[in-house]
């Protein structure tokens, strides 16, 4: 064999396997997916329940009262939450994991930060499940049964600490993932709920006081 | 004295014969020259094609061998001996009662209004609780008659605090019954690790016909509890 054969052999070898890794790794698709113990996953699970019961909040109030503006406000966050909740559930799909946490509620947040920054803390031990934010079964109850501006100022006081426990989550996450599905999520979380409890706090202000 | 251009002889029939020769061998040669090249050219197509498939598929298999999640929990031969399964359930609405072919039933037509989760101290109506099987609930059935306050508490402590109902069921006897839409495993010690497994497989299981669909909003049935 002459020398430009054996460059050439060579040549063409090496272009064989660069291009039977790019077909590969196109044809593997995604990268590694989060573990059922990451706080990704513990997040996805937890902020699920906690929109369900925005969204529930949200819907009480809208039967309750016939104030457009507030109408308006909580038909907007009964189905930006729920149409989060559903990307939740389909990324812990996607990544073949059960909705079903092996651990208990909120146990992602007691995991170190990636920065160090926080070696993990138990959030809100005293909130319902330990969820900064949700409202207790008899605060709902309380929803149920109140209408008009009664109902809306029970609404308003318990939808802005229940966003402002939803920062708090997305906030927690974002410390201790780079899954970017996940980060985006928690970015869009916190961008909206953050705009939407000024909102909410200018329309408790503008109530009449309460009988 | 000018001397007569050089004029090339004519070549004899004999020269003309060995030149016809001679180029009959050299195309000849070529051909064969050709062949061989076409079959080296071929036969490094071929190895190239092999290495290439050879190369993506052994890319492929070790990149998707690499720490992808496991995809689910091996079941335990005691719970896959146990589960019962129920495929193609009718999924219509409908007011009036229900005759289900399961006791307690895993799915078919039911009635419009969903039973919101929860737990209940009373008997729920079946049409509705199929309805919540629909969104993806799982519901544990207990015979009032031969089960415990404490194992009632031990289940609700057992059990997500959401997409699940919890209520009596007469005619259960010894065993608990947990359902999903088309599955359905009967346990009597509250610390059975099948129903784990089965929770982990059907608690709001994609496979349900509305996963994600709301637990609440609609019936409160008689006797909530929480």
């Amino acid at each position: 064999m002459t020398r430009g054969r054996v460059v050439a052999f060579v040549l063409v070898a090496v272009f064989l396997v660069v291009g039977a890794f790019v077909l590969g790794r196109v044809t593997a698709g995604v990268a590694p997916s989060p573990t059922t113990d990451s706080a990704a996953a513990g997040f996805l699970r937890d902020m699920q329940v906690h929109h369900a019961q925005a969204v529930e909040m949200a819907l009480l109030v809208r039967d309750r009262t016939d104030d457009e503006t507030v109408r308006t406000i909580a038909y907007d966050i009964a189905v930006t939450q729920a149409s989060q909740s559903g990307a939740m559930y389909g990324l812990l799909d996607a990544w073949s994991l059960p909705q079903l946490a092996s651990q208990p509620a909120m146990a992602w947040t007691e995991l170190p930060a990636r920065d160090g920054s926080d070696s993990g803390h138990q959030m809100d031990p005293d909130a319902p499940d330990g969820m900064p934010g949700l409202a207790t079964a008899a605060q709902l109850d309380a929803l149920r049964a109140a209408t008009g501006d009664d109902a809306v100022r029970l609404f308003l006081e318990l939808m802005i600490p229940h966003h402002e426990g939803g920062l708090e989550m997305a906030d927690a996450v974002l410390a201790r993932t780079d899954v970017p599905q996940v980060v985006s999520l928690a970015t869009g979380i916190r961008r909206a709920q953050q705009a939407e409890i000024v909102v909410l706090q200018d329309l408790l202000a503008a109530l009449p006081p309460a009988a | 004295m000018a001397t007569p251009p050089n004029r090339p002889a004519q070549p004899t029939i004999k020269e003309q014969r060995a030149d016809k020769r001679a180029a009959q061998l050299a195309a000849f040669k070529k051909q064969e020259a050709a062949r061989k090249r076409n079959r080296i050219l071929g036969i490094v197509a071929a190895v190239a094609a092999l290495v290439l498939v050879a190369g993506t598929v052994t890319t492929v298999l070790v990149l998707n061998a690499t720490p992808q999640q496991v995809d689910e929990e091996l079941v335990s031969g005691d719970y896959a001996d146990r589960l019962q399964l129920y495929p193609d359930l009718e999924a219509t609405h409908t007011e009036n009662r229900v005759s289900y072919d399961q006791s307690p039933p895993v799915g078919g037509a039911h009635n419009p209004a969903w039973l919101n989760c929860g737990v209940y101290d009373e008997e729920q109506q079946s049409e509705n609780v199929v309805h919540t099987l629909e969104h993806g609930a799982v519901w544990i059935a207990y015979d009032p008659a031969s089960t415990t306050d404490a194992e009632i508490a031990a289940l609700v402590e057992l059990a997500p605090d959401t997409y699940t109902v919890i209520s009596p069921y007469d005619g259960l006897g010894e065993a608990m019954a947990i359902s999903a839409w088309g599955a359905q495993m009967r346990f009597t010690d509250v610390d059975d690790a099948a129903v784990t497994d089965f929770l982990t497989d059907f608690w709001r299981s994609p496979d349900s016909p509305e996963p994600n669909a709301p637990c609440t909003g609609a019936l409160d049935g008689p006797g909530k509890v929480s």
